[in-house]
């Protein structure tokens, strides 16, 4: 017979692989077995309140971690009376001043092209190309 | 998560690999298999780290390798085991880099996170009963702190996590014995600790 059970006889029984000398201790000496019952209760109390504990944690993180849900933008209306009269009086704008900048534009063009015509013209009616031009004043000149 | 969106196509591809049932099986349920084993092991990781951030961290990268590497999964163990394998070697890897980042302890000491401090009322408790119980996990909560990595991990596995000594030693990859010995030491420790609070 053992006086007590010491910290590893009584691991032992807690961890679940008591020897017989243990086992028979325990059913015979109340002051352990309280002190087993002791133990595993205050097992138990550390399992539920970590297992709670942690449950509240994964659910504050995850609310911490979700992102906002942005504030619903209303779509603008398009067809509201007063945006479809802007809108009529913006393309009338644009219409009119693209009639006068048009023909402006295209009797540039046609003025450049004139031009270019001309000086093509010039080349294109030359007897020489302008680089044999030195060489043919000195046959002149000779 | 990426992986719900994308279940159906990689049951394709592994359709198509020619891979075998059970990697099937496991890569079309993945989605399942996180929703069911992601409670247990963010709360092995958060007790053992104690550190918020740390703890999803790990989690998150836990179920990522058990991913990659699903096809290395022989079913020896059971599938809970696999990921707590993985978890522990994970924590323990985090542990060591974090074991000179001084500004990290300071962090989590400033946070306060402590099951300890989180308030754990029952209505059927009396309020010396609550004070009893609250002494209690404080009591422990203090001495896993203090225990050896080794010894914590068993402690926590066992008493939180409810595994028994052969899966805490695939867990782990420890021998049977080797784990009984750091639990009966985690053990008197807890106890230790446990006689001088209360």
């Amino acid at each position: 017979m053992i006086a007590h059970l010491s910290s590893e006889q009584l691991a032992e029984y807690i961890v679940g692989y008591p020897s017989p000398i243990v086992a028979q201790h325990l059913q015979d000496c109340p002051a352990c077995r309280a002190e087993v019952v002791n133990f595993r209760e205050a097992l138990g109390d550390f399992r539920w309140a970590v297992r709670g504990w942690s449950e509240d944690r994964a659910n504050e993180y995850q609310a911490s971690a979700a992102p906002a849900i942005p504030a619903a933008v209303p779509e603008p209306r398009w067809w509201t009376p007063s945006h479809q009269l802007a809108g009529a009086v913006l393309i009338a704008v644009v219409c009119i001043i693209a009639s006068f900048v048009m023909p402006r534009h295209s009797e540039k063009v046609a003025g450049s092209d004139a031009v270019l015509l001309n000086q093509v013209d010039a080349q294109v009616s030359r007897t020489v190309p302008s680089s044999m031009e030195p060489l043919m004043k000195l046959v002149v000149q000779k | 998560m990426q992986l719900s969106a994308t279940s159906e196509l990689e049951r394709a591809i592994l359709r198509s690999q020619g891979a075998g049932p059970d990697v099937a099986i496991l890569a079309g349920d993945f989605e399942a298999l996180v929703r069911l084993y992601r409670p247990k092991v963010f709360r092995f990781a958060l007790a053992s780290l104690r550190d918020l951030d740390a703890a999803e961290t790990v989690t998150q990268d836990c179920f990522l390798r058990a991913y990659q590497t699903r096809a290395c999964f022989r079913q020896d163990c059971s599938m809970h085991t696999w990921l707590m394998q993985i978890a522990v070697n994970l924590i323990r890897d985090h542990v060591r880099n974090r074991r000179f980042q001084f500004w990290r302890r300071l962090n989590r000491t400033a946070k306060g996170l402590d099951v300890a401090g989180h308030a754990i009322a029952d209505g059927a408790r009396s309020p010396e009963m609550q004070a009893l119980f609250n002494e209690r996990v404080a009591a422990i909560w203090t001495a896993a702190e203090r225990l050896p990595e080794k010894q914590r991990a068993v402690f926590l596995l066992r008493f939180v996590e409810d595994m028994d000594l052969l899966e805490i030693a695939a867990a782990t990859g420890m021998k049977e014995g080797t784990v009984k010995t750091h639990l009966f030491r985690a053990l008197r420790a807890v106890r230790e600790r446990l006689g001088e609070r209360i």
